[in-house]
C-alpha cells in the first residue's frame, strides 16, 4: 500500500525530474518504508512535488500571470470606478433614447484599463527583480 | 574569495550537507541520505524529495556529477554521484567562509562574554 500510494506521488512529478529520479526515489522508499518515518516520506515527497512544479517546471509563471491578469481587471475597474465617483457621472447602461456611445465613458474605460496594466507590469516587474536576485543569491 | 564562486554562496544547508558527504566518497541517494544523518549526528536527516530536487540543481550547475556504479551486482536503479572539480573548489571555499564566521564569532563571543547571555 505505501509503495503505491508513493508510486503515485513519484508519477505526479514532471516528466524530467521522474525519468531521472523516480527510479531511485522508489527504491529508497522499499528500504526506508519498513521504519517508523513513513509519514516523514510521504511529506517530503508531496514537498518535492510542489516545488518541482512551481519552482522548477515554471508554473509559477503561470500562477504570477493569472495573478496578473486579475489585477488589470481589478486594478482597471477600480480606476475606471474612482473616475466615476469624481467626476459625478451615472452608471455605464444602455440609454434608450441616445444612439451614440458615451465617448466621455469611454475614455474612463479605457484610461482605467491602460492605468491598471501600468500598474500591475511595474509591480510584476519589480516583483521579478526581487524574486530572480533572491533566488540566484539563495538557491545554491 | 574567488568571484565565480560568489553567486554560489552561501550554500543551503541541504546543499552544504550533501556536498560534505561526497567530498570523501562516491555515494548512492541512499548513501547520501545515511551519512548526512551520520555526519551531523541524527539531527538532519534529508527525504528523497529534498535529496534528489537538491542534486537535480548541483548537476545542472556543474557541481555534482553522475559517476560510473561500482559493483556489478547493484541494484541497476542506484546511481551513483560525485563531486566535480569546481563542486571540490566550491566546498573548500564554502567551508573557508564559515571558517571565517565562526573564528570571528568567537571573538566577539569572548569580548562580550555578558551581552552572549
Amino acid at each position: 500500500m505505501i509503495r503505491v500510494l508513493y508510486r503515485v506521488l513519484l508519477w505526479l512529478h514532471p516528466p524530467a525530474f521522474r525519468r531521472e529520479f523516480g527510479g531511485e526515489m522508489l527504491w529508497i522508499c522499499d528500504e526506508t518504508s519498513g521504519s517508523a518515518a513513513v509519514w516523514m516520506l510521504f511529506a517530503d515527497a508531496l514537498v518535492s512535488l510542489a516545488r518541482q512544479w512551481v519552482l522548477r517546471a515554471g508554473a509559477w509563471k503561470l500562477v504570477v500571470a493569472s495573478a496578473g491578469g486579475l489585477l488589470q481587471i481589478t486594478l482597471g475597474g477600480l480606476i475606471f470606478g474612482l473616475f466615476h465617483e469624481l467626476h459625478g457621472a451615472r452608471p455605464f447602461v444602455h440609454e434608450p433614447h441616445t444612439n451614440s456611445v458615451d465617448m466621455l465613458r469611454l475614455i474612463y474605460l479605457a484610461v482605467g484599463v491602460a492605468a491598471g496594466v501600468v500598474t500591475s507590469v511595474l509591480a510584476l516587474t519589480l516583483w521579478l527583480r526581487n524574486f530572480t536576485r533572491r533566488r540566484i543569491h539563495h538557491d545554491a | 574569495m574567488n568571484e565565480e564562486f560568489t553567486p554560489f554562496l552561501p550554500l543551503s544547508p541541504a546543499a552544504l550537507h550533501i556536498l560534505l558527504s561526497l567530498a570523501g566518497e562516491d555515494r548512492h541517494g541512499y548513501g547520501i541520505m545515511q551519512e548526512v544523518a551520520r555526519q551531523s549526528e541524527g539531527q538532519y536527516r534529508l527525504g528523497p524529495g529534498t535529496l534528489y530536487d537538491n542534486l537535480q540543481k548541483l548537476m545542472t550547475q556543474g557541481i555534482v556529477e553522475e559517476a560510473a556504479s561500482r559493483n556489478r551486482n547493484d541494484d541497476p536503479r542506484r546511481k551513483y554521484y560525485r563531486l566535480t572539480r569546481f563542486g571540490r573548489a566550491l566546498l573548500t571555499a564554502e567551508v573557508e567562509r564559515l571558517d571565517t564566521v565562526i573564528r570571528e564569532a568567537r571573538i566577539r563571543l569572548r569580548a562580550h562574554p555578558r551581552r552572549a547571555t
